[in-house]
């Protein structure tokens, strides 16, 4: 199967720009979308608990899937000698990072 | 219906246990010589051909995890909340938040894992997948210490 040249790139940068628009989107509750799981319902953007919670981890993957997708497309423009000298650790050096992030972030639920 | 699917996705999700700790291990501790003992074949299988298969499994696992998650926030998140069981609630919103970023991780580790693979990408490629290893095995222990304290609504 051939890929295009830039896929690498595309995948790299993917990974680093979902992690952390992930951890913004979390943080800041930028959530594409709103499910209500009492309702059954879904709703535009953030929306306030109706009757029951409301979920926004949908809504966060959401943004920061297209989020990502259009600055990994954006890069998957760069030219080749650029893409060339990107580290590839990116990928996993970012989530990873992201992650540790939440650890901290969600520390007072194994702190008290 | 509920109940259905929470075995089906506990299912994937050993798979999906069993491939990537198969991958991780053949990655991260190589067999050097021909394998005789339970942990020597472990560590001897073909990690490349485990690769499409962990994309498809984490995916359809993740779904999964997603049509059933609502039914874990009305039901069990409040008895969490009740009880005061405030680390297994922060364990499994550790779990939410580690399963979408290795989402967006996945794209780069099929890439990665393409033949011919290229020697350059080693160290990238091994540790995405322990990465993913990591992820996959937190969310797997919490899923399982969680479906323990809440049990069967029979």
């Amino acid at each position: 199967m051939n890929l295009a040249r830039s896929f690498p790139l595309f995948a790299i940068v993917f990974a680093a720009a979902y992690a952390i628009l992930y951890v913004v989107a979390v943080e800041y509750n930028l959530a594409l979308f709103t499910y209500h799981p009492a309702l059954e319902e879904f709703g535009f953007l953030v929306e306030k608990p109706k009757e029951g919670p409301a979920m926004y981890w949908y809504g966060w993957m959401a943004t920061s899937a297209l989020g990502a997708f259009a600055v990994a497309a954006i890069a998957s423009w760069l030219p080749a000698g650029w893409a060339r000298r990107v580290w590839t650790g990116w990928s996993w050096a970012v989530p990873l990072a992201v992650m540790l992030v939440f650890g901290y972030l969600l520390r007072g639920f194994f702190i008290r | 219906m509920i109940v259905v699917l929470l075995i089906i996705h506990a299912l994937l999700a050993v798979t999906l246990l069993g491939a990537i700790t198969h991958q991780t291990i053949s990655v991260w501790l190589p067999a050097r010589k021909a394998a005789g003992s339970f942990v020597g074949r472990m560590r001897a299988v073909p990690a490349t051909s485990y690769a499409n298969a962990i994309v498809v499994l984490y995916l359809a696992t993740a779904t999964l995890g997603a049509i059933i998650y609502p039914s874990y926030r009305l039901t069990v998140r409040v008895v969490l909340q009740q009880l005061e069981m405030y680390a297994a609630n922060g364990a499994f919103e550790l779990k939410e938040h580690f399963v979408a970023v290795g989402l967006g991780m996945l794209p780069a580790y099929w890439y990665f894992w393409r033949q011919p693979l290229a020697s350059d990408y080693a160290r990238t490629r091994a540790v995405l997948t322990a990465l993913l290893a990591f992820v996959v095995w937190w969310s797997f222990l919490v899923g399982h210490i969680l479906n323990n304290i809440r049990g069967f609504e029979v």
